[in-house]
């Protein structure tokens, strides 16, 4: 089942000018499996906040459809199941982090007799129980961060939106939120998350999609989309000459070669013994063959970089 | 309705959390004690002397003097508590659309049409609240002082409230327009202490011009602005025990606000935030 479906989704601002119109998404598909972690990735002012809105009914979409939890977004009690946490949230600042809860929950239509307890539990899960009594004025921005996350499960959602949830959050920190969103998700809640902290993605989430200027780039699992091409660091002895080394290697794809070392990017990990063989043919010796495997971060910087070329 | 109820509490709550209100209730507290004041030090028979009338028409005179008070005490109230109320109203809505606030506002199970509801009775219940205080202070210490015993005084909350939502509904559509409170807050108290008072005597300003445009122009504008100054005098009449001779200014008043509320949600329910 998915607990998202976007079908062709367009979104135009329009702007009292026509030429400033911005397009921050394009026919835009994606679904999302119920119970998975799932990624949303891309560079600033991509659009990743407006998918997020349109499916929370915070704006509207200029085309196209979309469902949430089997409900179309325009069906506003869906979100009762639904938890949220915007990028930069400000709360009524004259709550403490108890009153903020109690108050999100209520507008959440979430029922039940022991609130106060399950808020001292969501309290202690982000570690913020020994600030309860201060004012959110006085809260640090990481503290702002803790509590928001809290609020956006005190519904105990199916679905929980998570707009940069690391965002100022310490090392440890952000390593405790990480526990938690794996925990939620083997609760089998659905999570998605909007970053821009790749390697922390990659982490955590089971698949993810790129988007950049409103396009989809690329969607699936991180580990496909990771080792897809594999990338392979061969360190040779000596000082071998640099073009000889290429011509040893022309029926496979060099992507970088420095002095002595050389990576190739290979299809599959069985061509690696002919790009030995290759080499031994050509009387290099081979000090060390390395799996490199591309990092997300890796892929996604290559995969943008290739698109910008193209616009 | 639920929703409605919740989202009234907490722009009650915000409200008192904001130092405005405070203020509102420090004024209010300190005409209160001026009258305290006032009414400990000079005693009736003292404030009968001044005027020089003799015993028998002392009862008359007092009911005379609690008249003379009322206006004296209502004519300001109104523009003074109006005045306060617009001011720390205005700011309601231009704060809850601020980003990353209407963000998680909307993102819950609620319509937007209940999200302006429940600012508009939030704000409205703090408005009451306040005036009812002033109000009833003033006719427990008129009761007390001269033992006139009078509810038509207690009207005014009543009047006052419902000018001050007839206001209130215009300060949140110009809020969810502009986002800004200022505006909100400048063209309320134009409507106010300007055009409202001007247009009441359009028929001698129609005079002086004598133009038939701009006669249709200022009916047509008289019609349409919410007539404050009116239920102004409205308010005066009733709080004398008068009663209310034109229901007109009410009604038309009411439907403003109606219209406005309505025009309100349905913008609000297109903008992207
Ligand atoms: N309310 C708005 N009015 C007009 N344009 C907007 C509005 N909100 C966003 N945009 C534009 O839409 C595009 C996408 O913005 P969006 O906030 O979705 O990006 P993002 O991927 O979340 O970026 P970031 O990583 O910086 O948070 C940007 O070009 C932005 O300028
Ligand atoms: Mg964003």
């Amino acid at each position: 089942m998915n607990s998202i479906e976007v079908n062709n989704l367009t979104k135009v601002y329009d702007s009292r000018f026509k030429k400033n119109a911005v397009t921050a998404l394009k026919d835009f598909n994606l679904n999302v499996e119920s119970g998975s972690i799932f990624g949303l990735l891309g560079p600033n002012g991509a659009g990743k906040t407006t998918l997020i809105k349109i499916l929370l009914g915070i704006t509207f979409p200029t085309k196209g459809s979309a469902s949430i939890l089997g409900e179309d977004i325009s069906n506003y009690n869906v979100r009762k199941k639904i938890g949220y946490l915007p990028e930069n949230h400000k709360f009524p600042n004259y709550l403490t982090g108890p009153e903020v809860l109690t108050y999100f929950s209520k507008l959440s239509g979430y029922e039940n007799p022991n609130l106060n307890i399950r808020i001292d539990e969501m309290l202690a899960l982000v570690k913020m129980d020994q600030w309860k009594k201060m004012k959110i004025k006085k809260y640090s921005k990481g503290m702002m961060q803790r509590l928001g996350l809290a609020q956006a499960m005190i519904n105990d959602p199916e679905l929980i939106f998570l707009d940069e949830p690391t965002d100022g959050v310490d090392p440890i920190g952000r390593k405790e939120i990480r526990d938690i969103l794996v925990d939620v998700k083997n609760q089998g809640k659905t999570i998605f998350l909007n970053s821009h902290l790749l390697s922390e993605v990659e982490l955590i989430t089971d698949r993810v999609a790129i988007l950049n200027k409103g396009i989809m780039l690329r969607e699936g699992d991180v580990k496909e989309l990771t080792i897809s091409k594999e990338l392979f660091k061969i360190t040779i002895k000596g000082e071998p000459d640099e073009d000889n080394i290429k011509s040893a290697l022309q029926d496979f794809l060099i992507s970088k070669l420095e002095k002595n070392i050389v990576y190739v990017k290979l299809d599959s990990s069985d061509e690696i013994d002919k790009v030995i063989d290759s080499l031994r043919k050509n009387n290099f010796s081979i000090l060390s063959v390395e799996n490199q495997k591309n990092t997300l971060e890796d892929m996604f910087i290559s995969l943008i970089n290739e698109t910008e070329k193209k616009i | 309705m639920k929703n409605i109820l919740t989202l009234s509490q907490y722009t009650f709550r915000e409200a008192m959390a904001r130092k405005i209100f405070l203020t509102f209730f420090a004024v209010s507290s300190f005409v209160l004690i001026l009258f305290v004041i006032l009414f400990v030090s000079v005693s009736i028979e003292e404030m009968a002397s001044m005027i020089s009338v003799n015993g028998n028409e002392a009862f008359d005179f007092i009911s005379k003097i609690v008249e003379v008070m009322k206006i004296a005490i209502i004519a300001p109230l109104f523009v003074g508590g109006l005045f306060l109320s617009i001011f720390s109203a205005s700011s309601f809505i231009p704060n809850m659309l601020e980003k990353g606030s209407i963000d998680l506002l909307l993102s819950k199970p609620v319509s937007r049409a209940q999200i302006i509801l429940g600012k508009f009775f939030g704000g409205f219940a703090i408005v009451l609240l306040n005036i009812a205080y002033l109000v009833v202070g003033l006719w427990l210490l008129i009761g007390v002082k001269f033992n006139v015993w009078d509810t038509s005084i207690l009207l005014s909350i009543v009047m006052i409230s419902f000018t001050f939502a007839v206001l209130y509904s215009l300060i949140i559509l110009v809020g969810i327009l502009t986002r800004s409170s200022i505006l909100a807050m400048m063209l309320t108290y134009i409507i106010f202490f300007i055009l409202s008072p001007v247009l009441l005597l359009r028929d001698k300003i129609s005079i002086l011009i004598d133009n038939v445009v701009v006669e249709y122009l200022l009916d047509g504008l008289y019609y349409i602005i919410p007539k404050t100054a009116e239920l102004s005098n409205i308010n005066i009449n009733i709080a004398q025990g008068l009663g209310i001779d034109e229901y007109q200014p009410i009604i038309s008043s009411f439907l403003f606000m109606i219209l406005t509320l309505a025009l309100s949600i349905t913008i609000f329910n297109k903008k992207d935030y």
